[in-house]
């Protein structure tokens, strides 16, 4: 298991951003569904060793990030792509790519070449050489994919990776998913339904800081079955379960 | 089509609008727009500006009399410039310029305001110390450097427009030294000299028309 | 997303290590992008204008020119360097990729401090471009000597420093008004050191690198000391240890025991540094050829430089200058050559003149007739081409003119200023007198003992009607009652 988490809390002043999460997870596409404030980005940012927990306990990569030393060695093999992607305009695709690459300490004999596969990867070949600030917001988040796939991680945490993507694109995307959760932990944070029903194996759907739901993608929609609210299965299986949450 | 919020909750009675001069339309949006430029944070710096100034003031941080006197009083007043030309900076870019007419009056407002303040904060941080020039040295250097930062906002954009009024301070400083009488150097000028306060008030009111009309450029990071 | 790639690719066995090249190429991006390059047309703008300008106006001296540095170059710097260090240690708040930063490997303190060291390169950068333009234009006009580079040494440790300072202070308080304030703290620093390294008001000011200018002659005739140079690098590098050590402290979650551990010794290391540096400047005093640091003090620099004067003739008599005035010679000997004229063959006339140091610690400067045959011992504080200091070709001629004539008739302690203001009022007569004759524009002014308009009247009617004398008479007087004259014994009344 590359993930293992018990009774994971984090608490805001008095908001409970995540109330008692148990999760595991091995090699594969895990989806994470839920509205907003649910607690998604809280859990993967705490995944991502950014933000620690409140409470419980968490094993990534079979390691305790408590403590310094695993928790760098958790970080070089962990990438991270955050709901709001920062960036510096200055810098050209490749550069910032390069830079992350370096940050995460990959071998500098490596880093050339992981950077041009990962901008290949990404399918910014053709802006290689172009300031960040003259890229779209598609093109910028392609950007931050290729930074969070550079060192070949174990462990990808993305937070809404599709979000300015175009169809096309996000076919593509979910293509690049399932080749990398062949051999890695990817827990990706969406509210596109269809992401997680086309790419991932394994779902969970969190609401009010727990999870409400674990199974695969045809046990969502099964959940939903008979229920009205949604155009798509996963749709209402999705709004079935929340709707169960929450009485 | 996003599977948050397919169940909505039933429609509630509109909340009744808080009534009173404090949440009036109008004034609820000049406080929006102040809070975006960060204009708390300028007023705490201004009066962390009149503060050294009158620090300095008390304890004779100047070099000698005359225009070394000086020397202090210009840094502060540049400083206090250097502050007013960052708040031009907008955090919204292109959303905020594509709304209606209210816009540029909020850009004036703010930014002959916070001079006004810079202004009124110098004046009382140097109450009841000798201030070489007096008051009106205060309104003519700052206003002038003001307007110097307000113009660099309009090309570098807002966040090194600060540039401005410190590389016109360290002219001023020169020409405080080599006692130029030439009015575009108008912090080494008498405070009532007509020349050099022409050459101020010009000054700014460039900057405060260019600030108005057009903002300060969208960021441009470096 | 390519299609073609998606194929499976080997693990890697482990994550590797970094390696120092990393680090290399990590600083490598952070100077390609560093945002203190944009400044340098402005610092350009201001170099020109400030201190290349002032340093023009000063005479080709090597010490002289230097001091442009640490006085115009360096305050005109740390305003902008500050605020660009501040404007790049707040860069990931301000552009939100703390999270991302904070989710990779490499230590913060790491990233930063490569952040911070490519600022203070182009900083270095820019500044030593600067340096080797004045110095440059410096070495195609002085005579003597070579460029001192404790003088740089000291600037670039100041500009580390304030680099260090606004970098710290930008990662502590990422707000837009950051930049700005860390510019005025900067050069309020800068200008209070000033104003306490002139008004000397204490020893401790001293450690501020801008100082007052130095006289036209240091590092001419005796080394340049460097005492002082060394605390205020010992100060400056602690400090900077000290700043960049509390950006490391600050993580120390993340940073691992050994950086921690690095942090903590570095912030020690570096107090101790300043510490050290300003036990030591406490101790220092003030030398006829500079400031001396007993601890730090090389017994060896308190030998005079040897040199071969370089030498003419004026009316006849030899005059020789240390071979850094060469191109002043010919303006010396002109000024000096009608006053020797008029007191040639008088008892205690010079028979040769010699340039010596300036010393700043005696009145007279070290202006003195002395020896067998006498020899007149000349300090030259200023040059005819020394703009900055307001002087010009006929000011110079009036200070040596006016020097030889005041020591000649009343002597070392008649010599304060640039000016005749000793002595008594016979004998301020005639130097006016003799001034006259050897066409100076000089002053009637008032000195020690003249306390009224009148007097000064009466001194100079004295002086015209003893000037108005035919060259002979007048001279055979002087040679008649110059001894007389010289120990005050004479009136006004009795002068012809």
């Amino acid at each position: 298991m590359n993930v293992e988490i018990a009774g994971l809390t984090r608490r805001f002043g008095r908001n409970q951003a995540v109330a008692g999460v148990d999760l595991e997870a091995g090699p594969g596409v895990f989806g994470l569904l839920g509205p907003n404030g649910a607690g998604k980005t809280s859990l993967l940012r705490m995944m991502a060793t950014v933000l620690p927990p409140s409470s419980g306990k968490m094993r990534l990569l079979g390691r305790e990030p408590g403590s310094y030393g695993p928790r760098r060695e958790i970080r070089r093999r962990l990438g991270y792509l955050p709901q709001n992607l920062g960036y510096y305009p200055s810098f050209t695709v490749v550069e910032f790519v390069e830079y992350f690459a370096l940050l995460k300490e990959m071998p500098a004999a490596r880093v050339p070449a992981a950077v041009a596969a990962a901008i290949e990867r990404a399918d910014l070949g053709d802006k290689a050489r172009a300031k960040l600030r003259t890229l779209s917001g598609g093109m910028l988040r392609r950007v931050g994919i290729a930074q969070a796939i550079v060192n070949d991680p174990e462990l990808l945490l993305l937070d809404e990776p599709t979000a300015g993507l175009d169809p096309e694109q996000r076919v593509a995307f979910r293509a690049l998913l399932r080749n990398l959760g062949e051999r890695a932990t990817v827990v990706v944070s969406t509210h596109l339904v269809e992401d997680v029903g086309a790419a991932c194996t394994e779902v969970a759907l969190m609401n009010a800081g727990k999870i409400v739901f674990r199974g695969t993608p045809e046990q969502l929609t099964a959940k939903g079955e008979g229920h009205g609210v949604g155009d798509a299965p996963l749709e209402r299986g999705y709004s079935a379960v929340l709707t169960e949450a929450r009485s | 089509m996003t599977a948050a919020g397919l169940q909505k909750p039933e429609p509630r009675a509109e909340a009744s609008r808080p009534r009173g001069l404090l949440h009036h339309p109008g004034l609820r949006l000049v406080r929006l727009h102040l809070a975006s430029r960060r204009i708390p944070g300028a007023l705490a710096a201004l009066a962390l500006c009149a503060l050294v100034l009158r620090a300095g003031l008390s304890w004779h941080w100047s070099l000698g009399n005359g225009n070394g006197a000086q020397q202090v009083p210009v840094l502060i007043e540049a400083g206090a410039a250097s502050i007013i030309a960052v708040t031009a900076q907008s955090p919204f870019g292109d959303p905020e310029r594509a709304t209606g007419r209210w816009l540029p009056y909020l850009r004036l407002g703010t930014a002959v305001g916070l001079t006004a303040a810079a202004f009124a904060a110098m004046a009382a941080g140097a109450t009841a110390d000798h201030l070489p020039g007096g008051t009106l040295d205060i309104l003519r250097n700052t206003a002038g450097m003001t307007g110097i930062g307000l113009l660099l906002a309009a090309v570098t954009g807002g966040a090194l427009a600060w540039t401005g009024p410190m590389a016109y301070m360290i002219v001023a400083q020169i020409g405080l030294i080599g006692d130029w009488t030439s009015p575009w150097v108008w912090p080494a000028r008498p405070p009532h000299d007509l020349g050099a306060g022409l050459c101020a008030g010009l000054v700014f009111a460039a900057g405060i028309v260019v600030a108005t009309v057009r903002g300060a450029r969208a960021v441009r990071e470096i | 997303m390519t299609l073609t790639d998606a194929l499976a690719r080997p693990r890697p066995r482990d994550a590797g290590h970094a390696s120092p090249m990393s680090l290399w190429r990590l600083l490598w991006l952070e100077l390609r992008r560093n945002a203190m390059p944009w400044m340098f047309p402005l610092l350009a703008a201001l170099f020109v204008f400030d201190a290349f300008r002032s340093a023009m106006g000063y005479g080709p001296f090597w010490d002289l020119r230097a001091s442009a540095l640490e006085n115009k170059l360096l305050p005109d710097f740390v305003a902008f360097v500050a605020g660009v260090a501040a404007w790049m240690g707040s860069r990931d708040s301000r552009r939100r990729t703390r999270d991302l930063v904070d989710a990779t490997a490499r230590p913060r303190w790491t990233a930063q401090l490569t952040t911070w060291a490519a600022t203070t390169l182009w900083v270095a950068a820019g500044f030593l471009c600067c340096v080797a333009v004045l110095y440059g234009v410096t070495a195609s006009q002085a005579t003597w000597g070579g460029p001192p580079w404790w003088p740089v040494a000291v600037c670039l440790a100041e500009l580390a420093l304030m680099s260090a300072l606004g970098f710290a202070v930008g990662t502590f308080f990422p707000s837009r008004f950051t930049a700005p304030l860390a510019a005025v703290g900067a050069f309020l620093l800068s200008l209070e050191g000033f104003r306490n390294a002139v008004g000397r008001s204490s020893a401790y000011a001293l450690l501020s690198p801008t100082t007052y200018v130095p006289d036209d002659d240091t590092g001419l005739f005796h080394h340049y000391l460097p005492d002082v140079s060394i605390a205020q690098l010992m100060f400056l590098i602690g400090l900077t240890m000290v700043a960049l050590a509390i950006l490391g402290l600050r993580r120390a979650a993340d940073a691992g025991p050994q950086l921690r551990r690095a942090a903590a010794v570095i912030a020690v290391a570096g107090l101790a540094a300043a510490g050290t540096a300003i036990g030591l400047i406490g101790t220092a005093r003030t030398q006829a050829y500079g400031t001396v640091i007993p601890a730090l003090h090389d017994a060896a620099n308190d030998r005079p430089i040897p040199y071969t004067p370089v030498c003419s003739q004026a009316a006849g008599v030899p005059v020789c200058v240390h071979p850094a005035y060469r191109n002043f010679l010919p303006d010396v000997t002109a000024a000096l050559a009608p006053v020797l004229r008029e007191i040639a063959s008088l008892p205690g006339a010079p028979a040769r003149v010699d340039q010596v140091v300036v010393n700043d610690l005696i009145p007279s400067n070290g202006a003195a007739i002395t020896g067998v045959p006498p020899v007149f011992r000349l300090p030259m504080p200023a040059t005819p081409d020394e703009t900055s200091f307001g002087q010009n070709a006929v000011s110079f001629t009036s200070y040596l003119q006016a020097t030889l004539v005041t020591v000649f008739v009343v002597g070392a302690h008649g010599f304060v200023t640039l000016g005749p203001v000793g002595g008594t009022p016979a004998q301020q007569a005639v130097v006016l007198a003799l001034l006259q004759k050897a066409r100076t524009a000089t002053q009637t002014g008032s000195g020690p003992g003249n306390g009224s308009h009148t007097k000064a009247d009466q001194v100079a009617a004295a002086a015209r009607r003893f000037a108005a004398l035919p060259a002979t008479t007048r001279h055979a007087w002087l040679a008649a009652h110059l001894a007389t004259l010289r120990a005050g014994d004479i009136t006004l009344a009795q002068l012809p």
